[in-house]
């Protein structure tokens, strides 16, 4: 597959693009279909294919397994962390404790904005590392 | 033959008995349901009525759903790391 000049080139003008599209889904979760779940996905989808193109050993010079793996703990982390926030002060666990702010525009929702940021993150890295352990036996 | 015709008449039954039971479901109640629809942008300020439900309304079920995953990549390393 590395012998192949057309995957090479083209993968590595589409990836920058499928990251980007990922970060948009993730961004506009709360105003258009998509979301933490979606948009991390598309981000996993782009690292595989840098992966499947380029070999996982380059992949892993630019996403080092170690700060991939330690991204996606923090992330979970912080999920667990906003949700004791709610609780501490005075409201349910995961309840919303951020000003709502303007529907329609994009830092709004309050809590939901940053929620979908952080499951994004959580399940990008995540597929990210399932695709780099299972694919990496192959070289 | 006789059992394509056995087995026919097993999946009618079977039919039949199932439309009965699905004809007897009262309709569903759609009372949470018009209650997200109408309420659901002003209490959470989301646009998008799904990531309204799946952060806000039931954002406990999304964190189940992220162990989840967490718990599959961990055991995917784990199982990786052992045939090494």
């Amino acid at each position: 597959m590395k012998d192949s000049e057309l995957v090479d080139i083209v993968s590595r003008k589409l990836v920058p693009f499928i990251l980007l599209f990922g970060c948009y889904l993730i961004s506009h979760g709360h105003l258009s279909p998509g979301g933490g779940f979606q948009g991390g996905a598309v981000l996993a989808a782009g690292i595989t294919l840098l992966c499947l193109s380029r070999g996982v050993k380059d992949t892993l010079r630019t996403f080092p397994m170690r700060r991939v793996s330690l991204s996606e703990s923090a992330a979970f982390l912080m999920i667990l962390a906003m949700g004791v926030i709610g609780l501490v002060l005075g409201r349910r666990f995961l309840g919303n404790f951020l000003p709502l702010g303007e529907p329609g525009q994009v830092p709004s929702a309050g809590f939901i904005f940053f929620l979908n940021l952080l499951i994004g993150l959580k399940v990008g890295t995540g597929i990210s590392l399932v695709m780099f352990t299972l694919l990496r036996e192959d070289e | 033959m006789k059992r394509t015709l056995a087995s026919l008449a097993l999946v009618l039954a079977l039919g039949a008995v199932l439309l009965y039971g699905v004809r007897q479901i009262a309709p569903a109640p759609g009372a949470l349901r018009d209650h997200f629809v109408h309420r659901g942008m002003e209490q959470t300020g989301s646009v998008n009525l799904v990531s309204s439900i799946y952060l806000g309304y039931r954002a406990f079920d999304t964190l189940g759903e992220t162990v989840v995953l967490f718990l599959a990549v961990a055991g995917v390393m784990v199982l990786q790391a052992g045939k090494q």
